[in-house]
């Protein structure tokens, strides 16, 4: 066990500082920040004195130390416009995206257990087809779409629900059936083979066999192990999730970090968008990290494999 | 019982999320108005903004020595009871008497003379400064007379009243400079609760105002950069007022049962800008040919018949219908795409030319986004291929074209400060080495600073002429229409679109029935 | 001994369990993917109508026509068959830039799937086959990418590049190779220790060859399969970026733009934004059921 922690905290710390070359890049390698601080046309002495200014001048990984030490203390700098330290104004829309991915996630355990169980029982049903097709066509449903969809039917036509915003319960509705339409077909496709394969195992056969209903076989036995799987991958997907999160936000205009990055970006406020990147990428990074270490220890096979 | 208790447990967690966030929303609906803008302010300090929007702010928190009449367009008292002059270059304020800033200090006349000194001070840069560089000093003659000292005759002097809010002498002095960009100490009808930056501020009225009561209790400030959202947010009664509504989703918003929408011609040119000072550095735009050939490509008449449905006004120049000084008999350029094709021949350019076009929504031009896109295919009919470079809010669009980065050619309207004068454009928009200026001409410089010298109406109407004509042969800008405003209201309340473009949060009243 | 390598190796075992006559087998199968047979058909005319885009588009998706703006589609009352689908916000035609909108779609899908399937199979290969030093560098390098969500990567790129049809191609492309790499790892490594590749390499075959002639054979299947499906998910994700002003930018027609566009419109003239999104969703809703039916005729036991 000890082994295992230990690779995979030093995996944990490589990850972490090869996010942190990656968003030091969106600013500093891809493009040459200068122009976006000099006026067109202007002369050569003038980039020259902001390429000083910047610290440009030196060498690219003393830059990065540089970038990485501030970034260490809280410390992303200043926004460029509204003069607002970046650290701070991230950090404060970071609860309602958090808050939204929470219940997105709710929304689609909701919808993909009670259907995926269904499926996986009723296996080659109309109902199990009518699931899988809802299923494909919800992945191909852009969610934006689905989000502007919600808001006429229900905000504009109904005036049953806020159209868009945060604050109340009701804000929250529409957002989160959004984005838990996003994550439900692929959490129902997991759910579904999981529980097929847990079903055919020896001990569920058993199980039956010993004249358990069938409604104690799946509860009890195969449902438990049906769920590592799903834990795993919704673990690997929470990435995908916040990525939903990003769009979801847009089109709600919820406050979120996403559309604070949406609008910084509009704006070319860089330091904004590579903060809220880091800060986005290590929660990620983290809730990967505790998903493993839980499978690890529930599953001690997976700790030799990984 | 696993899934009930997974379900369970993520109900409770559902709710635990939604309690956590749930109790932000105190105050009712019935006594709070809900006003939408596009982008963010960038501080609570007007005069050191360069925002419509912040003027706008500073109407519902600060008062001014002197405010216009929405009905009669007049410059009436407001913390100033009346004003004379002394001799040529000294003007005597009399000050209301009884009125006390939030924090509770009275207002003096010694409040005046601070928050007149911090935007005079050179050192302190603020956006206001150039509005009163007229003013010489201002001299405090007792706790409710003021004397200011002119540089010169100073006929506007009441008219840049309007202009600058009066803070206090205290906060200037105590709590200074950067405190007072996020909070406003005023003696105005409400009080800022709380700003959540790009989110929403939130305002409480100021129960110990001197003025009329105010109708409602809270105004909401909601910032919702989509304006489809805050047309949706308008019909399912989400907000209350939202303005700039493009004229063909006046139908949506009339047809809803819920809102209404209302117009008024205002105070404000649009136009695109052209780079022919070559602020941005050279380009083909600095031949006047060029120049006349875009004027000329563009069918502006029938962009405001069939895209504005004639909510706009053709101008031949930047000067707007109801400013002093417009010349309606000069003739705006007419659609001839045969014509701009030779002219751009000639210029050298037979095959047509590429370049930028910088846009924002972050403006009160109702129809921007459609206008332009109509506006960029007509120049491409000529050869003149426009590259749209769309920036999303103000404060960075206003910054780069204030550090001549915006051209060849970008998106602008001006809305003159709310003086009804040509000078209030042809000063800070036409003139060589203004800010917002990418035109310099000697000639219109000598015009313009003519027109400032005089007092006497028949000239300086005379120099206008001369100036107009001058920057409609020139095709200095690529000029478009005066506008007129659309906004969209609730039919909970009454209210009338501003022709100044400032909304008064304080003139909202509930419906009668 | 090479002729092993010939023998398909992730052959399913069920395919081989049962022994009907061959015929009825294959029209079994064959039935059991009606679905992707029809999408593919249905793909194949979308396809095709985004190649003859110039010659099938009744009008110049760019031509402005703001005398006939909002017209709705021909069906409608007021409508014109001029105009199909009606007319958007500046009287551009409607179906006109659905199919001039597809090609873009489909450029960036196909060439983003490309450049990512090439970045990904590479790196996959050498991770799965060269020793752990290199598997642990690229491994990581995965690692990284896989956390940074693919939405959130692609909108940090085009804020720095500046939106383009290239940089488009680009950003999903580099976003999306990680996938590739996993996948590939994990069958090279299978593969590696097998007779065949180790009998290749005893006969003194260059890594180059082992790798490019006996492992990648094996691994085209899932491959294709992930290559699929992914096209679908960049053309979501294309249009997104569009949507919001940072992809393809107007006046040049993409589903994504339009739709942005539209979106103002939904109240009053819904089709601007209707049919786009109409469109974004047939087309990724054929290309997804594409691929389950590829990935069920090819490997019905890959866990993709």
């Amino acid at each position: 066990m000890r082994r295992f922690l230990g690779r995979q905290l030093v995996q944990l710390a490589v990850v972490i500082v090869g996010i942190s070359m990656l968003s030091f890049s969106i600013l500093h390698v891809v493009g040459d920040p200068v122009v976006l601080f000099v006026p067109e046309g202007a002369p050569k002495e003038e980039h020259e004195r902001f390429r000083k200014l910047l610290g440009l001048d030196q060498p690219v990984y003393v830059q990065y130390w540089r970038f990485a030490s501030r970034a260490l203390q809280g410390d992303f700098g200043k926004s460029w416009y509204g003069d607002a330290p970046v650290f701070n104004l991230v950090l404060e829309r970071m609860p309602p995206t958090i808050y939204l991915t929470l219940a997105g996630l709710g929304v689609a355990l909701l919808i993909a257990f009670p259907l995926g169980t269904i499926a996986a029982l009723r296996r080659h049903s109309i109902v199990d087809s009518l699931c899988t097709m809802v299923a494909v066509a919800g992945q191909a449903m852009p969610i934006f779409w689905l989000g502007i969809m919600l808001i006429i039917v229900f905000a504009v036509h109904l005036r049953l629900l806020p159209a868009s915003g945060y604050g109340t319960w009701q804000h929250f509705l529409m957002p989160a059936f959004t984005l838990g339409a996003f994550l439900a077909p692929i959490t129902m496709r997991l759910v579904r083979s999981g529980l097929i394969e847990v079903l055919s195992t020896d001990y569920v056969k058993t199980a039956r066999a010993k004249g358990l209903g069938e409604r104690m076989v799946v509860l009890k036995h195969a449902f438990r192990n049906a769920c590592i799987p799903v834990i795993t991958v919704l673990g690997l997907q929470f990435g995908q999730l916040l990525g939903g999160a990003i769009v979801t936000e847009t089109v709600f205009a919820w406050p979120g970090v996403a559309t604070l990055t949406v609008e910084s970006i509009r704006n070319q406020d860089f330091p904004v968008v590579q903060c809220a990147v880091v800060l986005l990428a290590l929660i990620i990074v983290a809730v990967n990290f505790i998903v493993d270490l839980a499978v690890g220890l529930i599953d001690p096979r997976i700790r030799v494999s990984v | 019982m696993r899934p009930r208790t997974t379900a369970l447990t993520l109900l409770t967690l559902i709710a635990v999320v939604i309690g956590l966030v749930g109790p932000a929303q105190a105050q009712s609906r019935d006594e709070t108005i809900v006003y939408t803008i596009t982008s963010d302010v960038d501080s609570w300090d007007p005069p050191n903004s360069v925002q419509r929007t912040a003027i706008i702010f500073g109407y519902q928190v600060f008062n001014h020595l002197a405010e216009r009449d929405l009905k009669t367009m007049k410059v009436g008292p407001s913390l100033a009871v009346s004003w004379k002059p002394v001799d040529e270059t000294t003007w005597e304020v009399k000050l209301r008497q009884n009125v006390r800033f939030h924090d509770g200090s009275p207002f003096t006349a010694r409040d005046v003379k601070a928050t007149f000194d911090r935007v005079l001070d050179p050192t302190k840069k603020l956006t206001a400064r150039g509005n009163h560089a007229k003013i010489k000093s201002v001299e405090v003659v007792d706790d409710h007379t003021v004397r200011f000292k002119t540089d010169g005759p100073y006929p506007l002097f009441a008219e840049r009243l309007t202009a600058l809010v009066m803070q206090s002498e205290k906060v200037i002095k105590d709590k200074g400079h950067d405190w007072m960009q996020e909070h406003p100490v005023g003696t105005g009808p409400y009080k800022l609760v709380r700003w959540n930056r790009r989110q929403e501020h939130l305002l409480v009225r100021n129960d110990d105002y001197w003025g009329p009561k105010p109708a409602y209790k809270h105004v909401r400030i909601r910032i919702i950069p989509d304006v489809a959202t805050q047309i949706a947010e308008l019909i399912s009664g989400g907000v209350d007022i939202i303005k700039a509504v493009a004229p063909d989703q006046m139908d949506v918003i009339d047809k809803s049962g819920v809102a209404r929408t209302s117009t008024a011609p205002i105070l404000r040119t649009a136009f695109l800008q052209i780079d022919q000072a070559g602020r941005s550095g050279k380009s083909p735009f600095q031949d006047v040919r060029v120049r006349r050939a875009a004027n000329m490509a563009v069918d502006a008449e029938g962009i405001i018949k069939h895209v504005l449905n004639g909510l706009g006004d053709r101008v031949a120049t930047g000067v707007n219908p109801m400013a002093f000084g417009f010349d309606p008999s000069i003739q705006p350029y007419k659609q001839d795409i045969a014509g701009a094709k030779k002219l751009l021949a000639e210029a050298g350019f037979p095959t047509g030319l590429d370049f930028r076009f910088r846009t924002t929504i972050g403006t009160v031009e109702p129809g921007v986004a459609q206008t332009n896109e109509a506006i960029i295919a007509d120049l491409a009919k000529a050869g003149l291929r426009a590259q749209q470079s769309f920036i999303g809010e103000s404060v960075p669009y206003i910054s780069q074209v204030k550090e001549g980065q915006a051209g060849p050619m970008f998106n602008w309207s001006w809305g003159y400060y709310s003086i009804f004068d040509a000078d209030a454009v042809l000063y800070d928009v036409f003139t060589c080495g203004q800010v917002y200026s990418y035109y310099c001409n000697k000639q219109l410089d000598d015009l313009v600073h003519a027109g400032r010298s005089t007092l006497d109406e028949k000239k300086r109407a005379d120099i206008y002429v001369k100036a107009q004509k001058l920057l409609r042969d020139d095709a200095a800008y690529l000029f478009k229409w005066g506008l007129r405003g659309v906004w969209g209201i609730s039919n909970r309340m009454d209210y009338q679109a501003p022709r100044d473009e400032i909304d008064r949060m304080y003139l909202v009243t509930p419906r009668k029935k | 001994m090479s002729t092993l390598a010939e023998r398909p190796l992730s052959a399913p075992p069920d395919a081989v369990t049962s022994a009907p006559p061959r015929g009825q087998v294959l029209g079994r199968r064959l039935w059991r993917l009606k679905w992707g047979l029809a999408s593919a058909l249905v793909l194949l005319a979308i396809v095709a109508s985004a190649i003859l885009a110039p010659a099938l588009a009744p009008h110049d998706p760019l031509q402005v026509n703001i005398r006939n703006r909002l017209a709705p589609p021909a069906w409608m009352a007021r409508g014109d068959w001029a105009h199909p689908l009606g007319t958007d916000q500046v009287g551009r035609d409607l179906f006109s830039r659905i199919v001039h909108g597809g090609r873009v779609s489909l450029v960036v899908g196909i060439s983003a799937v490309l450049v990512a399937s090439a970045i990904g199979v590479l790196l996959g290969l050498g991770a799965g086959y060269f020793g752990p030093r290199v598997d642990w560098t690229i491994m990581t390098l995965v690692n990284v990418m896989l956390t940074f969500p693919f939405v959130l990567l692609a909108l940090a790129v085009i804020a720095v590049l500046g939106p383009s049809l290239q940089n488009m191609i680009v950003v999903l492309g580099v976003a999306g190779w990680p996938i590739y790499c996993r996948v590939v790892r994990a069958e090279t490594r299978a593969l590696r220790e097998r007779e065949f590749v180790l009998a290749g390499q005893a006969l003194g075959m260059s890594h180059v060859r082992v790798v490019f002639r006996q492992i990648l054979p094996n691994l085209v299947s899932p491959i294709v399969v992930i290559a699929t499906l992914q096209v679908a998910q960049v053309i979501i994700l294309e249009s997104f970026l569009s949507f919001l002003g940072l992809g393809i930018q107007p006046p040049t027609p993409a589903w994504g733009n339009m739709l942005g566009e539209g979106r103002v419109y939904m109240l009053n003239s819904w089709w601007i934004a209707a049919f786009p999104g109409l469109a974004i969703f047939l087309t990724t809703l054929v290309i997804n059921l594409m691929g389950n039916a590829l990935r069920d005729w090819l490997d019905p036991h890959m866990k993709l």
